[in-house]
């Protein structure tokens, strides 16, 4: 912690976990690392109960009835990638995020068990939590999450911090607008020392899995069938960014075991991201013309891109190259871009991992005891 | 190292170096090799020899390889020559906190009692703070009510004063949209009131310079003026840039034209000078030096005065739409003849010959000149025709260069009308006759004249 000259350096540990729910997926880890511990699909699989394909139905005898009739109405949950690719008969794949929030509170809890008991492995109550969430989480998302934690989990300590904010930092940066492209939505957002600008932040619903979609719809026109239907749902992303991206072998095969050629289709498909009124790169310029003019300089000299459309290959040079045509000559221009593509993915749960490991943050945390002293309505104070 | 100790038979100081070994197996070593030392080497016996016979231990060497240290069998490296420290996983609490929250973290075990060392990073902004009674007899304003002051005050409280992140942050829906410049106005505003009220000044807005208290003051017009100018300017679309662009090229263009044309007036300028000085020049020698003072040579300086003034006038005509212009002068002839050319003996016909300053072309037009006047290009070089030859040539070549002037002036002049023509049509430039004659009279007469005009020593040469 100090060194010999009596200097302070390095971070202090105190065991927080970061979670970074995102639409795609939600990253879990221990601050201080450098990667998530795990990355699990934002999807759950909800079917019914004990359905153990075959041994059921191997052994038919008077007990089934009754434990049918026992887990009829119980449901039991599916997560992570090797649960939810079982093909099971009445399962369904549910989110239980919208629009960057939390939509579905009895699934997310179903994930945040999964996260402790699964992938952490280790009490709740041992862990200050760190959460992200989108700049334009409501109120009351906010604090319905800091109530289960507390609530629930036990949690010693618990702190929100917008994504855009911690993925400027993962990007060394106090200062940046943030150009996110995620699964459901690309948004700019500018960040000004350490803090979001909200009101200036703006997105569009072009993202991965517009382009998903759009390629579901072109294979369609193509006459390719995508078997089996399930597998798109959940793999869809990779999936397309696999068939998007500029791969040098065009030749793909499906997992029908379909082949095929893709010439210029993969480039075409990828064009609607860069549309006029709501391309990433206009986005960028009307989330800096929204902001106060004398913060505008340093917000253009430091645009980050992160998320994870932007592992799609060429993404970052096209953004570079849009914005660098866009982008008043009055400002220097620099785009900055994390070099590997697993960085700019996990950009915000980067900077989760920094910011909760700073010996100076911990004294930002919102505790227990000032959870049960001042309720949840002191979240907005605390966590701008 | 040891080995050349070996050599040289030195004796080895057993305590000096600290190897690997030394570190791992600590003092037994040490003890071991101060004993081995004691075998000296026998007279006469080679010491590879001796080496294969006796190791340190003064053993016989094994016959076969064995592992007999005890490297393996000790559980613990020591690395360092302390004893380790201890780390804990142990409960702390943060001052910089206020509500005494207990986290665990790593900390060594001998630091147990040392405060959080992250708390003296806990810095927070001096916000003045007032009363109610205070607001009421010092802050009101008709614009700002209290609880809306209330709230700029916590912002800037949570904010650090960063007045960005705090209009952002504003409560649009409570209190009317401010400008930055609003949120600033008013609470540095506050602050100069109440430092100048309280006796506690407020660090970051209240400097003592000499004793005496002064308050920031805020220029809020100013500012937003400034921001106006700003946004205007990262405001310009493409297209205004690009006009602003094109224009700026124009405007250099146009100066540009302008200094080639001053250029070429201050050259003529110079050439004219030149001449009046050759001519002034020419007549000092007339009258000094060649004693002769016939009646031809004074009436040819009277003509050239004469011509010297018509000179004049056509600068000033030329030099109306210019800024003031310095006139240089240079006592220059035509061609400068180096005067003498080495040591030793020389033939005089190489005071003839021209500079190597002077131009191929010059040169040319020079030698056309002297055919058009029947006069041979290489005369026989006596005393007198090297001198008078020389200056004929020095004027030939200034008229040229008067001649080549005035054509290129004509020429713009010219092109000017032509170019207020095109731009006014219908009307029809005027030239006045007073710039006009003077070319046509040049261009009619003919050649010898002029140079009769403008050189002197032509005449004598005739005569000659």
């Amino acid at each position: 912690m100090s060194g010999p000259n009596g200097m302070l350096y390095g971070g202090d540990e105190i065991g927080a976990l970061v979670f970074d729910p995102g639409h795609h997926s939600l990253r879990v880890g221990y601050a201080q690392e450098d990667t998530p511990k795990a990355d699990i699909p934002a999807v759950i699989g909800v079917g019914p109960a004990s359905h153990i394909p075959d041994a059921e139905e191997k052994v038919p005898d008077g007990n089934i009835t009754q434990s049918a009739a026992k887990t009829g109405n119980e449901l039991r949950h599916y997560i992570d990638v090797t649960e939810i690719h079982v093909p099971r008969p009445g399962m369904e794949i549910q989110t239980y995020i919208k629009d960057g929030q939390v939509d579905n509170w009895d699934l997310f809890e179903k994930m945040l068990d999964y996260c402790y008991s699964k992938v952490i492995r280790s009490p709740p109550e041992h862990h200050p939590a760190l959460f992200t969430e989108a700049v334009w989480t409501t109120r009351p998302a906010r604090e319905k999450l800091a109530e289960l934690l507390f609530e629930k989990y036990q949690a010693p300590a618990f702190f929100l911090v917008k994504n855009a904010v911690l993925a400027a930092f993962a990007n060394g940066k106090s200062t940046a607008l943030v150009l996110d492209a995620g699964a459901s939505q690309t948004s700019a957002v500018p960040v000004i020392d350490g803090y979001a600008i909200v009101s200036a932040a703006v997105r569009s619903p072009l993202g991965g899995d517009h382009l998903a979609a759009q390629a579901k719809i072109m294979l369609n026109n193509m006459h390719i069938q995508m078997l089996p239907i399930y597998s798109i749902q959940v793999s869809e992303s990779p999936y397309e960014e696999r068939v998007a991206a500029a791969v040098p072998g065009v030749h793909h095969e499906f997992p029908g075991g379909y082949h095929q050629d893709f010439g210029p289709e993969r480039f075409k498909l990828t064009e609607c991201l860069f549309e006029q009124t709501m391309g990433a790169a206009q986005l960028v310029c009307s989330a800096a013309g929204a902001c106060d003019a004398d913060a505008r300089p340093a917000l253009w000299g430091g645009v980050v891109a992160c998320g994870g459309l932007s592992a799609l290959s060429g993404w970052p040079e096209r953004v570079a190259r849009e914005l660098a045509a866009r982008a008043p000559s009055s400002h220097r221009l620099k785009t900055h871009a994390a070099p590997s593509p697993q960085e700019r993915r996990f950009a915000a749960w980067l900077g989760g991992s920094i910011l909760a490991s700073i010996g100076s943050f911990q004294q930002m945390w919102i505790s227990s005891q000032e959870y049960d002293e001042g309720g949840k309505g002191q979240l907005e104070r605390k966590c701008p | 190292m040891a080995d050349i100790l070996d050599i040289l038979d030195i004796e080895q100081p057993g305590t000096a170096e600290i190897t690997r070994d030394s570190i791992l197996h600590g003092d037994k070593m040490k003890k071991k090799y101060v004993t081995a030392k004691a075998a000296r080497r026998p007279e006469g016996m080679h010491r590879e020899v001796f080496a294969l016979l006796y190791n340190d231990n003064k053993d016989l060497p094994p016959l076969l390889p064995t592992d007999t240290g005890k490297a393996y069998k000790q559980t613990k490296a020591k690395l360092g020559m302390r004893k380790v420290r201890k780390w804990v996983w142990a409960p702390f609490t943060n001052p910089a906190r206020k509500d005494n929250a207990v986290f665990y973290h790593w900390k060594r075990k001998t630091d147990e009692s040392k405060e959080y060392p992250f708390a003296q990073f806990n810095k927070q902004v001096s916000i003045p703070s007032y009363s109610e009674s205070e607001y009421n007899q010092y802050l009101k304003s008709e614009d700002w009510s209290q609880a809306e002051t209330d709230h700029l005050m916590d912002l800037c409280q949570r904010f650090d004063l960063r007045f960005i992140v705090i209009h952002d942050r504003w409560d649009r829906a409570a209190f009317r949209d401010r400008s930055v410049e609003d949120l600033k106005e008013r609470y540095y505003n506050i602050c100069g009131i109440l430092s100048k009220v309280k006796t506690n000044p407020w660090s970051n807005t209240v400097t003592m310079v000499n004793g005496e208290k002064r308050v920031y003051h805020y220029d809020a017009e100013h500012e937003r003026k400034r921001k106006e100018q700003l946004r205007r300017l990262f405001d310009r679309t493409k297209e205004q840039i690009e006009e602003e662009q094109t224009l700026l090229a124009e405007l250099k263009k146009i100066e540009a034209r302008k200094r080639e044309r001053e250029r070429k007036t201050q050259d003529l300028q110079k050439l004219i000078s030149r001449a009046d000085g050759n001519s002034a020049a020419a007549n000092q020698t007339a009258i000094t030096n060649d004693g002769m003072n016939t009646p031809s040579t004074v009436s040819s300086s009277i003509a050239r005065r004469h011509d010297r003034k018509l000179h004049k006038k056509k600068l000033a005509a030329q030099q109306r739409p210019m800024r003031a212009i310095e006139t240089v002068t240079v006592e220059w002839s035509g061609i400068k003849f180096p005067e003498a050319r080495g040591t030793g003996v020389w033939l005089r016909s190489q005071r003839m010959k021209l500079p190597p300053g002077v131009g191929q072309r010059k040169t040319k037009a020079i030698e056309q000149e002297l055919r058009l006047m029947n006069i041979d290009i290489a005369p026989t070089p006596t005393e007198a025709i090297c001198k008078h030859f020389n200056e004929l040539r020095s004027d030939l070549a200034l008229a040229l260069d008067l001649k080549n002037a005035l054509t290129s002036y004509e020429f713009e002049l010219q092109a000017l009308r032509h170019q207020y023509e095109a731009l006014n049509p219908g009307k029809t430039l005027t030239i006045p006759p007073s710039i006009c004659n003077m070319s046509t009279e040049a261009d009619t007469k003919p050649l010898g004249e002029i140079i009769d005009v403008v050189g002197s020593p032509g005449s004598h040469n005739n005569t000659i």
